[in-house]
């Protein structure tokens, strides 16, 4: 009978033991990087377009120029988008 | 180990304690005679609590050690967030730099088309000639300039 409590005890014992191998999860969540507001303006939904009966020569070009001056913003803002991402990915694989 | 979360680090010391102070009696001083009655209980119990406490002491360390390389890592982590703000603050300078100077030039080029271009005796011979640009000309430019609201819907 002694032998016996004795077995249980070592059992019980022995499944602590198992229980307190059990890992807790470690509070480490490194955050995704915020992109500047700048960025995260779109390009404008509409191009400048050109109406009117007698459009001439000189306001065709102008719209053309404010048309093309839209693209060069645009392409800017894309060309700082490859920049950052190429930036932060440099620096994320740094830091792992 | 969780265990090691609510268990204070005396206890963990205590438990080795025990079991070394349980084993050196348990199997040397067998001629006492309290010992020598309980003699195989305390062996047992000892070599119990000997085998948990250096678990713990183990668990204890390992804890200490990962404990020093997540302060390793979180002060990385700080530094690549510094890091990364700072060249934030670079990329929105460049872009505002850029954008700037494209609306500049665009706002010159237009002034340089009110100023010069409309003088120029070619364009002046050119509008006479042609004083409105077709319609159809217009209609596709304006279909060019509206193509990407046209794919949204």
């Amino acid at each position: 009978m002694r032998l016996i409590k004795l077995f249980a005890l070592v059992l019980y014992i022995l499944l602590a033991f198992l229980i307190t191998g059990c890992s807790t999860p470690v509070p480490l969540t490194p955050k995704f990087p915020t992109a500047p507001a700048t960025l995260l303006e779109g390009c404008p939904k509409k191009l400048e377009t050109i109406e009117g009966d007698s459009v001439t020569i000189v306001d065709f070009t102008k719209s053309v120029v404010k048309n093309y001056g839209t693209y060069h913003e645009c392409a800017a803002k894309y060309d700082s988008w490859i920049d950052w991402y190429q930036t932060q990915k440099k620096l994320w694989d740094e830091s792992n | 180990m969780w265990i090691l979360d609510f268990l204070p680090d005396f206890v963990t010391h205590l438990i080795l304690i025990a079991g070394i102070v349980g084993t050196i009696a348990g199997f040397v001083l067998g001629f006492v005679p309290f010992v020598r009655t309980y003699q195989l209980p305390i062996q047992i119990i000892s070599i119990i609590l000997l085998s948990f406490g250096l678990y713990l002491e183990g668990g204890l360390a390992n804890e200490a050690v990962w404990q020093l390389k997540v302060k390793e890592v979180e002060a990385k982590i700080a530094q690549t967030e510094v890091k990364s703000q700072e060249e934030n603050v670079k990329i929105v300078e460049r872009i505002v730099t850029k954008t700037e100077f494209v609306r500049t030039k665009g706002q010159d080029i237009i002034k340089y088309v009110d100023r010069e271009v409309i003088k120029d005796n070619e364009v002046i011979k050119y509008v006479e000639n042609c004083p409105a640009i077709p319609q159809v000309i217009l209609k596709s430019i304006n279909d060019a300039a509206t193509m990407p609201h046209e794919a949204a819907k």
